[in-house]
């Protein structure tokens, strides 16, 4: 019984349905912000190497994009060392 | 020619994409409108390409176009072909030997500003793409229905262009859900209504299922809406009086079974 389960939620999980929904999901992001992948990747990695320039990291820093309706944002999660 | 109305809808119909179905969903959101009474002009912006007067079956009744119109060739009432089986309802036709550049946004408001005391609805089919013939096609309208199919490329068009909707001011933009296989939602295959919904994040105006129907009709040249029997007109049927203001619920989309075709072929009603 259990294996079933695991089958049918795994079917879903691959289902191309859910595929289709991660792939718009990114590509809608970025063509709503008129940025390419590699751009945003930069922007990323660019963000949390200022960020650790000036003040030590602790941690794993988080930069994310996130939407709300048809609006993007960012969303950045730096932990930082204390004294 | 006699409204209803005060006031005169002016709608685009849009998709970004080809092949979705503008043409199909303006054929049969007028005619359906037309049926009711309402004094209905279908407007063909599609120049170079255009299908609208083959997808009402009006395509050996065209005279005069709409480049003819705005070049003074003709006037804009000359130009206007009556339809066959509803009097209310005219379809202003584009030009087949011409291209999108061959009008301009100022000419088209000019034109539909001389319909208007005569139509309570001016149905505005744009031509596929995001160039000139977007831009005339969205210059006079003062609704949006976006046309998608519940696929990657389809959706990722439609988000496009309803941002560039929302940059032209658009305040009224609504996401019409065409050629949906209910059956494919369900085994995991095909997009849904809520996914779509999520990545596009305007008002739904409706769904409209794939139907086997549509394609028959539209060889006759008779739209789809006039079939009382396929799922498709009814869904577009829903769609007529949400336009009209009418808070009709989303049909359910069930598998067409042997039992449901049997009653409807019956003569039941669903």
């Amino acid at each position: 019984m259990f294996e079933f389960l695991k089958k049918v939620f795994a079917r879903e999980e691959n289902s191309s349905r859910n595929k289709a929904n991660d792939r718009l999901r990114l590509v809608l992001t970025h063509d709503r912000i008129g940025a390419s992948s590699q751009l945003m990747e930069t922007l990323q990695e660019e963000i949390i190497a200022l960020i650790a320039s000036h003040v030590e990291i602790e941690g794993t820093p988080e930069v994310h994009f996130i939407t709300e309706g048809r609006r993007t944002a960012l969303d950045i999660s730096i932990p930082l060392k204390g004294r | 020619m006699e409204k209803k109305t005060p006031d005169s809808q002016v709608i685009v119909v849009t998709s970004g994409k080809g092949g979705v179905g503008k043409t199909t969903t303006v054929a049969n959101l007028a005619t359906g409108l037309a049926k009711l009474g309402y004094s209905v002009v279908v407007m063909d912006l599609d120049i170079g390409l255009k299908k609208l007067d083959l997808i009402l079956g009006l395509e050996n009744r065209v005279i005069y176009d709409i480049i003819q119109v705005v070049e003074g060739e003709c006037t804009l009432k000359q130009a206007l072909v009556k339809d066959k089986r509803f009097p209310a309802l005219y379809m202003l036709p584009a030009a087949q030997t011409r291209n999108k550049d061959d009008i301009t946004t100022t000419q088209v408001e000019a034109i539909c500003e001389e319909l208007k005391p005569d139509f309570d609805f001016i149905f505005v089919d744009c031509p596929a793409g995001i160039e000139q013939g977007f831009r005339n096609a969205i210059a006079a309208a003062n609704k949006a229905i976006v046309v998608t199919n519940p696929e990657v490329s389809a959706v990722r068009d439609a988000d496009r262009i309803i941002g560039m909707l929302e940059s032209a001011d658009f305040k009224d933009i609504k996401l019409l859900i065409n050629r949906l296989r209910p059956e494919m939602v369900r085994s995991g295959d095909m997009l849904s209504i809520e996914d779509l919904m999520e990545h596009l994040c305007i008002e739904l105006l409706g769904v409209v299922p794939e139907d086997r129907s549509v394609v028959i009709s539209t060889n006759r040249g008779e739209p789809i809406i006039l079939n009382d029997n396929s799922s498709a007109a009814q869904a577009f049927n829903n769609i007529v009086q949400r336009l009209l203001g009418n808070n009709v619920e989303l049909m359910t989309l069930e598998e067409d079974s042997f039992w449901r075709k049997l009653k409807r072929n019956l003569g039941f009603k669903n």
